[in-house]
């Protein structure tokens, strides 16, 4: 069936599909640590009990989680230009992955404080620690293990998410494949060489996901 | 009835079971008993091919158990196991527990096999308990459904792991009663225990294992009063401290 | 400006209820049949058989390894080449129950993987065989588990089925996508899509976070 699979092309796009892949890493990586940031303040505010923070978090976190994200990046790409804002579609793109992500975080990381046993926050109450340093000390620290897996998690579906932005054009991994396939129309060729690539992302990835999962289970035996 | 013929089983490089040869007569009361890791789950498992043996053979009533021919189903329904654990269904009432393998492996008809539940939960003394949900029984309860849901099958054999380790001291007592009366009825069984007034009571014979191999048989009596080898007798001394 | 391409978008509102349609029907489809596909697979993946363990897990792994668009892609360029002619509806469907299935088919194993091995055990004992002791006693035990994240897997599954719009089906996405070329009110196009989906969606989560809250109890 792949009898006439053309390797000298892909070959001769090696360069193209190299060039997807570092356009890859570089979207995640800054998107996964915008999205970070955004989801820690979105979390702050969604567990701060301060009403005028409280209510847009919630309806920023489940506006987000009820949508996709294609119509997300669609809003941005085809909205801010009725804005009068003139964005980049890369830029767009790295937006919409944030925004994305940091509702995901934001639940995450709430989730970890939440398991944190309520008897070790009352001992804080107890001892005279002040809500910062309840945070600090004894809230932060262990939800911290239970975050760490999850976190990483996103992180492999952000990037499978950013392949999402070639739709805008932005250039990065899957569109390299769509390039190609405009150019020779060997979509086969093309769209496997892509899912190869994502894989060795993917295994990379997990791989350490896994093993940040096995250190923390190994630390909470001790 | 149960045969064990140069049985050997090893779990990776472990050597759990040692040239196991054993012959259990029918109507027998085997007690087993040894200390923690000898091996006497892993041998009472393999009579029902809970576990696999890599060496030798057991025959159950003519019928070579890990033969690969071996029609399993049938084996087991004549063999009730009873675990330390109870491992009632949770999401069935007692009722229900019991009726389970009647209804689905001998394909009895309900309305009977609720009959045939219900004697045997009358022989452990908890038919009003029948509508609940393990759940909401005690320790020594679950135990008895446990047996009941075992007995259902009307087996020829009962094999019993520690039934009563995992119980609170006062109801232990209940679940060694219906065992008694079991023993009364004729029941060949096999019991990992180390219930010394049970063996004293009721077994025929006890055995006592470690590192996986059989080191020394007798009568109750003679087991526990002048045991005959030295690690005997220090396991003895060490129930009787408990 | 903005009055004007309002009141089109209202003309053209049966329009996106088109989309709506075509959207839940993929997502209704899918959903049953990735549930089923799933089930099965995470029979499989808790099996004893080495083999058919791994099969499944590399199934798995190349479906989770891989964007869902690339997926798509593959599915909707290369039968063809094999000289299977696929439609795109026919092709959205087949991708979704490859994506789909693949990630309940993990859910299913998780909540098998959960029952205890004495509950198989004690099955085994009186008789039953593998098949009884799966359907009998262990399914009905690990559904409780699996039922919370199953639901938030199908949120996320009908919130995928937007991707299928990039070869061509005229789902809600599809729709709001052409919309814009028409009247450029990107925001007020995508606001509108956006919101359908979050009448489907949100009863969803909702109904999720209910089931993990009573879980957690
Ligand atoms: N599934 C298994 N895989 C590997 N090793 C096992 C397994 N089951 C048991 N073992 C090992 O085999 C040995 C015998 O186990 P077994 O459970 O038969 O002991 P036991 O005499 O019943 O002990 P206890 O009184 O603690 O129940 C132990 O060293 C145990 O660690
Ligand atoms: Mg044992």
């Amino acid at each position: 069936m792949l009898t006439d699979f053309n390797f000298r092309v892909i070959w001769e796009y090696m360069p193209l599909f190299l060039t997807g892949v570092r356009a890859t890493a570089f979207i995640a990586a800054v998107s996964i640590t915008l999205a970070l940031i955004t989801g820690i303040i979105a979390c702050a505010c969604r567990i701060s009990g301060i009403k005028i923070l409280k209510y847009p978090a919630i309806a920023y976190i489940e506006l987000i989680r009820s949508t996709p994200l294609l119509v997300q990046i669609y809003f941005l790409y085809f909205g801010l230009p009725t804005l009068g804002v003139r964005v980049p579609e890369l830029q767009t793109g790295i937006l919409a992955l944030m925004l994305n992500s940091g509702a995901y975080i934001a639940e995450i990381i709430r989730a970890g404080i939440n398991s944190v046993d309520e008897g070790h926050i009352e001992a804080g109450i107890s001892s005279g620690l002040n809500y910062v340093q309840r945070m600090r000390f004894i809230i932060l620290p262990q939800a911290l293990g239970v975050t760490i897996p999850p976190l990483l998690g996103q992180n492999i579906v952000l990037v499978k998410d950013s392949a999402l932005l070639s739709l805008i054009s932005v250039v990065e991994l899957t569109r390299s494949g769509q390039t190609m396939t405009s150019e020779r129309f060997m979509p086969a060729e093309a769209f496997l060489t892509v899912a190869f690539f994502y894989m060795c992302i993917y295994f990379c990835l997990k791989t350490f996901a896994d093993w940040s999962q096995r250190k923390l289970i190994f630390r909470e035996v001790y | 009835m149960i045969e064990f013929k140069n049985v050997n089983k090893w779990f990776g490089k472990l050597h759990v079971l040692n040239d196991i040869n054993l012959t259990i007569p029918k109507g027998e009361v085997l007690v087993i008993c040894g200390p923690s890791g000898s091996g006497k789950s892993t041998l009472i498992r393999c009579i029902n091919r809970l576990e696999p043996i890599q060496k030798g053979k057991i025959i159950v009533n003519d019928v070579p158990v890990h033969d690969k021919a071996t029609n399993l189903t049938k084996l087991r329904a004549d063999i009730g196991f009873v675990f330390q654990q109870f491992h009632l269904y949770p999401h069935m009432t007692v009722l229900e527990n019991v009726m389970l393998a009647p209804v689905n492996v001998k394909k009895i008809a309900k309305s009977k096999a609720e009959k045939i539940a219900m004697k045997k939960l009358e022989q452990v003394g908890l038919t009003e308990k029948s509508g609940v949900h393990p759940a909401q029984l005690s320790g020594g309860q679950q135990q008895r459904v446990a047996i009941a849901r075992g007995l259902a099958m009307s087996p020829k054999i009962m094999l019993f792991d520690e039934p009563t380790s995992a119980l609170d001291p006062e109801m232990i007592g209940e679940v060694l009663d219906v065992m008694v009366n079991l023993v009364s009825e004729g029941m060949t069984m096999c019991v990992v225990t180390h219930e010394m007034g049970f063996a004293k009571k009721v077994a025929n014979r006890v055995l006592f294992m470690d590192e996986g191999a059989i080191v020394e048989t007798g009568t109750p009596d003679k087991f526990f009063d002048n045991p005959k080898t030295d690690r005997a007798a220090n396991f003895i001394s060490m129930i009787l401290t408990h | 400006m903005m009055a004007f391409y309002f009141g089109q978008l209202v003309e053209i509102f049966p329009f996106f209820l088109k989309g709506l349609w075509m959207t839940s029907k993929i997502a209704f489809i899918s959903l049953v049949s990735c549930t089923l596909i799933g089930l099965v697979l995470g029979i499989f993946r808790s099996s004893n058989s080495i083999i058919l363990r791994h099969l499944v897990g590399v199934y798995v792994a190349f479906v989770r390894g891989t964007p869902f668009v690339v997926q798509i892609f593959i599915i909707f360029f290369i039968f063809p080449e094999w000289g299977i002619q696929l439609e795109a509806f026919s092709a959205a469907l087949l991708a979704m129950a490859i994506m789909g299935s693949a990630f309940i088919c993990e859910i299913v194993a998780g909540g098998i993987a959960a029952i205890p091995k004495g509950q198989w055990e004690a099955a085994a004992s009186s008789g039953l065989t593998n098949l009884q002791q799966l359907r009998l006693i262990v399914i009905p035990q690990a559904m409780k588990i699996i039922l919370p994240p199953l639901v938030g897997q199908y949120v996320l599954l009908i919130k995928d089925t937007s991707v299928v719009s990039v070869i061509g089906v005229m789902d809600l996405t599809r729709v709001g996508w052409v919309t814009v070329v028409r009247i450029p009110e990107g925001l007020m196009v995508f606001t509108l899509v956006g919101a359908l989906y979050f009448m489907i969606s949100y009863p969803l989560i909702l109904l999720s976070n209910y089931l993990e809250r009573r879980m957690a109890v």
